[in-house]
């Protein structure tokens, strides 16, 4: 049988299903999907959406947790040619709107049915979801650099952007890792991340590209570290990769250290800066594992890489590491950002590309993604995050702009003026806390602005506390003075 | 101490900064009103298990029973009848 194209993440699937048909390629619970179904039920649904009109390049935007259905209508959608975003159905209906305007969906599906819904967003009328298998030969032929995701990110704008992922992108990444962490048809795979972010390529498309089953972390326990840990042990996974906040809750409320898991050989984590003592701990739990830090934004997705050595101490971070093969890392010598290159690099944020190409900087002829990140590089070729140029934090793993908060806040007509800080503390993690002036009328109280916030931000970008004051501190060409706020937090 | 006063003083000392809104009320929606994220969802389940002796399983943990002080309210009784009875089965 000829080799898949190399980049084309369905063909994989493709290719993969002829290899081994009944194996489990999707656990959900007690739902097991077999290749041979994941690729019949996903070409059926990609004609029945190319019968509907679609297009290449259309965007078909899920709105679902990470189920069965909805890998379903991701590989159709990639089969059909069209660009897949994924968006989180907890959002809310605010913001969920303002990203299905904005990248012109043709099609939505959502719900919490199953199989769920499937909404013609220019109409609103439903398209059923197919019962019988139709022939994917009307299927068309898709190229490899064509995008094959949108993942939306916060954006210091005030409103999400839209970063563009190639099918050439994904594949670079996902080759990297099935042949690092020698990935087969013999792993169970866990990736707790929801469909949006940039980890859920990894369980997916190695699932397409190696055969080895993509175990769905239901998501109700996502952020329940008890059930989490009896998830790992039970369903017998071998590969993690999580952000660094769900290992710590594991390893902190979960009694992640007072079990074995005997299966479980390789745990990767990225997305945030992971606690020496935490690294140590995980280390010491599960000894025989591969523990390895994996850094990069949604914009490049993973391009450096530091595999926790033997012995680890804790004593001082855990670098960001080494480029991974397909990188190209350099730092820029004036500021000391580390500017990222190479295949697995966004194609540019949807629909803004004057944003795109303030965020590239050409040298040498070739694209280098500005990270905004400041590392410093040791004698070994090892990089070390040291922090941020910009106001973006993290929190729990997700990725916040605090101007996005603050626009939400100066939304409210109530609201004149609004500055937001991060604060990090070992215990809680990342605490965000928003100042705002009011307008002298107003009876707005802090719940009430906070619940104002949460009609257009999600969950984790809630600010933990709201303080009104009288006067917002300036400095003396009139900015808002961030290091006043931070002394008044603490007082 | 009755159960739903308790559940209110935590609700209000950890999200409302100990000062609700006017309008807010035992039907209020604390998870999907975003006063309540996630996090905030583990500490509120931990409260509830140490606080009343119950435990959670797994499927219990779901935004529609845990949405309202009335809702938690619920969860909370049908559980400690649960536990009732099985205290009274051992008993037998």
């Amino acid at each position: 049988m000829p080799a898949p194209s190399k980049d084309s993440l369905c063909a994989w699937l493709a290719h993969t299903t002829a290899a081994s048909p009944a194996a489990p390629a999707i656990m959900e619970e007690d739902r097991v999907t077999s290749f041979s179904e994941l690729l019949a039920q996903a070409q059926s649904l990609a004609v029945r959406f190319v019968e509907f009109g679609v297009v290449p390049q259309d965007r078909i935007v899920l709105v679902l947790p990470k189920t069965t259905d909805a890998i379903i209508a991701l590989f159709a959608t990639l089969f059909a040619g069209a660009i897949c975003v994924p968006i989180h159905p907890q959002w809310p209906a605010e913001r969920i709107e303002s990203v299905v305007a904005e990248c012109s969906a043709r099609l939505v599906i959502h719900g919490d049915t199953c199989p769920p819904r499937i909404t013609d967003s220019r109409t609103g009328t439903f398209l059923p979801w197919p019962e019988s298998p139709a022939s994917p030969d009307s299927l068309p032929v898709i190229d490899d650099p064509n995008p094959a995701l949108i993942l939306f990110t916060s954006g210091s704008s005030g409103q999400p952007k839209g970063v563009v992922l190639s099918h050439r992108a994904i594949a670079t990444f996902v080759h990297w890792t099935a042949s690092e962490f020698h990935i087969t048809s013999a792993d169970r795979i866990a990736c707790p991340s929801p469909l949006g972010f940039d980890l859920s390529t990894f369980d997916i498309f190695n699932m397409a590209l190696t055969g080895a089953a993509c175990v769905l972390v239901p998501s109700n326990i996502v952020w329940m570290p008890r059930f989490l840990t009896t998830f790992i042990r039970d369903a017998r996974i071998t590969c993690w990769y999580s952000v660094p906040s769900i290992l710590s809750g594991m390893l902190h409320r979960g009694r992640f250290a007072d079990y074995t898991y005997p299966d479980l050989r390789l745990i990767l984590f990225a997305g945030e800066v992971f606690s020496p003592p935490d690294v140590v701990r995980l280390q010491t739990a599960v000894p025989h594992a591969l523990c390895a830090n994996l850094y990069g934004p949604t914009e490049t997705n993973v391009v450096t890489w530091h595999p926790v050595p033997t012995g680890f101490d804790g004593a001082s971070p855990l670098p960001i590491g080494q480029p991974c093969p397909y990188a190209e890392i350099t730092v820029d010598p004036a500021t000391g950002e580390l500017l990222a290159g190479g295949d697995s690099l966004m194609s540019g944020y949807w629909g803004h590309p004057q944003e795109t190409s303030r965020a590239f900087v050409c040298l040498h002829g070739r694209q280098f993604y500005r990270t905004g990140d400041r590392v410093q590089l040791d004698s070994t070729g090892s990089y070390t995050y040291l922090g941020r140029f910009d106001r973006q934090v993290k929190r729990r793993g997700f990725r916040i702009e605090l101007a996005e908060i603050e626009t939400a806040l100066l939304n409210h007509a109530d609201i004149l003026e609004a500055a937001v800080i991060a604060t990090t503390r070992p215990q809680t993690g990342t605490c965000l806390t928003a100042f705002a002036c009011l307008r002298a009328s107003t009876t707005l109280t802090p719940t009430d602005a906070r619940m104002y916030c949460a009609r257009s931000l999600p969950a984790y970008m809630l600010p933990d506390h709201i303080l009104f004051i009288d006067a917002m501190p300036r400095g003396n060409r009139g900015k808002i003075d961030y290091a006043a706020l931070s002394a008044m937090q603490k007082d | 101490m009755p159960i739903k006063p308790q559940i209110r003083a935590y609700i209000a000392e950890n999200f409302l900064h100990g000062s609700p809104a006017a309008d807010f009320t035992d039907a209020t929606p604390l998870i999907t009103s975003g006063i309540v994220d996630s996090l905030g969802m583990i500490s509120l389940v931990d409260f509830l298990e140490s606080n009343f002796g119950i435990e959670f399983l797994p499927r219990e943990i779901d935004v529609d029973s845990l949405d309202t002080i009335e809702h938690i309210d619920a969860v909370v009784r049908a559980k400690l009848v649960d536990l009732q009875s099985v205290d009274l089965r051992h008993g037998q």
